[in-house]
């Protein structure tokens, strides 16, 4: 104000008159403070204060006659000029020249003095930002750092009560993960179609309210909210097309000041609720990983579970040679094949494709495969064997809805016969250089799908010339990127040309062609081959 | 991938456009599991319109056609295209269902 001060005194030399300015200060009376000291000691006191809109008051004074006029604008301030040692001075004209000049001062003052302030309540909103991406970078509890931010920021508006509600979907409730001046563990949740509560009709409508007094009449929200409230929805703007969601709800009452909350408190709380948004979808999404990685652990475990239920190929030597393997479209899968001893030199060789893919199917197959290995030596006749196989599995087949295609083969290299049943399977050959591929036909429907025994049928067999050719519809469906299928022709044709080859190695050029089509594109079914020489 | 469910005289007609699979076959069956709780008796599935079924759209088609068979009704397929006819004479399913070529025989052999 030392400017002002240096007017006055400009003033006082030139007119050789008094001049003071009274300001109305903390709210009480005028009082006698003037801002600008009178040059010479014992200023006149004022006991005059004119209202803004009247014109200028003459006053006596212990000094003598003085003009008080109130100057316009916000301020509650006066200028009074005199007394003059000079008779008959036209203070009046006086007034009329300095007035003006002392509002328009006065008037930039107070715009300075609002700017500052501004100035500092933004760069403690930015400040507070500033911490709060901080407590965000550092943590991955969501509880410590709401249980920070808003700290930070009922300190930042003047609020002594605050919490932050966050939605539980299991339980459709809001439920305070920090608080601030109540205990937390006395908040109860609150239901999101509760009629009375703020912060349920915040969230439901995903829009701020500013509450100016009043308690709350929900005993829920009572242990929280005092006087003036501010809730804020918390959202999530996820990507389209979902768009934005409510996750919760930050709530702030009990103002230090007494005054109720402005609409820029509320900006500021709407930007801290998108950054208590962003941490609690990060909080969910390190939660949701975690829990990614111990499911695919879990069935990185039942894969290898899954795969140690197939026996392996070499337990029929020297009986047979056997070269057999199973690729899951998914972790586990209903695919399997089994092989027995059967006594003497006599083998069984199973092939089989549990419908659907996936938990169930794989449990299923564990079953079948157990079962399997138990009515495979009550009897050597196929079609006994898989009825009795679908006896015990039906129930569950029934249930789940599930069938299993099925080819059980039982070779007698010394009797020269393959048994077999053919229940639903399409993909089973015998195969030798003289005859060629013939095909062995289903001649049942799928065990599961009807009530009748399978049929068994039976086929000449001979050491080292024949070949038993069993794969699912994994193999002749697998599909390249483009959609087109492998074909059952391209998988005899490899065979056919490898013919004289030992059936490992049969297998690993059928493994070679069927990965040389698909070119990595993802299986849509499991896939099995099983190939026997005896 | 969807279903329509028309009746044409006493048969309700479901047609299938697309795949008959494991993400939409309870789709599939709820339809005509409706249409049987409604009392109709009559069905009829045409494939004209599917390129592929799965295995567990084949166990749906079997299961229906079990539930429509104890409610005492009849289930025929119609249309099934060169692939499906294969897959359905390889795994010896033709002998579970009444198959007709075109959906006019189908519809004139209830």
């Amino acid at each position: 104000m030392s400017d002002l001060a240096e007017v006055l005194d400009a003033f006082r030399k030139a007119t050789a008159c008094e001049a003071a300015l009274w300001v109305q200060g903390g709210g009480a009376s005028p009082t006698d403070a003037p801002i600008a000291e009178p040059r010479t000691p014992g200023a006149p006191k004022l006991t005059v204060f004119p209202s803004g809109t009247d014109s200028p008051v003459d006053a006596r004074t212990d000094a003598g006659s003085v003009l008080v006029a109130a100057v316009p604008g916000p301020h509650r301030a006066w200028l009074a000029l005199g007394p003059c040692p000079a008779p008959g001075v036209d203070l009046r004209t006086y007034m009329s020249f300095l007035l003006p000049v002392i509002t328009q001062y006065l008037q930039s003052a107070l715009e300075v003095e609002h700017a500052a302030n501004e100035l500092a309540e933004r760069y403690e909103e930015i400040n507070l930002l500033y911490t709060i991406s901080e407590i965000l970078g550092r943590t991955v509890s969501l509880d410590e750092a709401a249980k920070t931010i808003l700290t930070e920021v009922s300190e930042t508006v003047g609020a002594r009560k605050a919490t932050v509600l966050v939605h539980e979907r299991a339980t459709d409730t809001l439920r305070a993960v920090a608080a601030l001046g109540v205990d937390l563990t006395t908040v109860p949740p609150i239901r999101v179609d509760d009629p009375c509560s703020v912060s349920a009709r915040v969230f439901r409508s995903q829009h701020p309210a500013l509450l100016e007094t009043g308690e709350s009449p929900c005993p829920e929200e009572a242990g929280y909210r005092r006087g003036a409230m501010l809730s804020v929805p918390i959202m999530w703007t996820a990507p389209a097309p979902r768009g934005a969601e409510p996750l919760g709800v930050v709530n702030l009452s009990d103002r230090r000041s007494g005054q109720p909350f402005t609409a820029g408190d509320q900006k500021l709380i709407a930007a801290i609720a998108t950054q208590i948004g962003t941490a609690i979808q990060n909080t969910r999404l390190v939660r949701a990983s975690v829990e990614q990685q111990r499911l695919s652990h879990e069935m990185q475990l039942a894969h290898e579970l899954q795969m140690k239920l197939l026996p392996s190929d070499s337990i029929l030597a020297p009986d047979a040679m056997v070269a057999a393997r199973v690729v899951p479209a998914e972790s586990v899968g209903g695919d399997f094949y089994h092989l027995f001893h059967l006594g003497g030199s006599r083998t069984g060789i199973m092939i089989g494709d549990v419908s659907g893919h996936g938990y169930q199917a794989a449990l299923i197959m564990a079953l079948t495969m157990s079962a399997a290995a138990i009515h495979s030596q009550t009897t050597t006749d196929p079609g006994e064997m898989l009825n009795a196989l679908v006896s015990t599995l039906r129930d569950e087949l029934t249930m789940t809805e599930m069938f299993i295609s099925a080819f059980y083969g039982v070779i007698d290299p010394e009797e020269g016969e393959l048994h077999y049943a053919n229940t639903g399977h399409p993909h089973a050959f015998l195969v030798n250089r003289e005859h060629g591929f013939e095909r062995l036909p289903a001649i049942d429907p799928p065990l599961g799908m009807n009530e009748k025994p399978p049929v068994t049928a039976r086929r000449s067999w001979r050491r080292k010339k024949d070949l038993l050719v069993l794969f699912t519809d994994g193999v002749s469906d697998a599909r390249n990127r483009a959609g087109e299928r492998l074909g059952e022709e391209r998988v005899i044709e490899t065979i056919r040309d490898n013919l004289d080859a030992e059936p490992r190695v049969i297998l690993e050029r059928i493994v070679e062609e069927l990965n040389a089509h698909t070119q990595g594109a993802p299986l849509r079914d499991d896939l099995t081959v099983v190939l026997v020489r005896t | 991938m969807s279903f329509s469910v028309k009746k044409e005289g006493e048969v309700v007609v479901v047609d299938v456009e697309g795949q008959l699979i494991v993400g939409n076959r309870q789709e599939l069956k709820q339809k005509v599991l409706d249409e049987l709780e409604r009392g109709e008796k009559k069905f009829l599935i045409d494939f004209s319109q599917t390129g592929y079924i799965d295995s567990s759209g084949l166990g749906v088609l079997v299961s229906l056609s079990k539930k429509i068979r104890e409610q005492g009704g009849e289930l025929r397929l119609a249309n099934l295209n060169d692939d499906l006819k294969t897959l359905f004479e390889l795994t010896k399913l033709d002998t579970l269902f009444q198959i007709a070529d075109t959906r006019e025989r189908a519809l004139q052999s209830f």
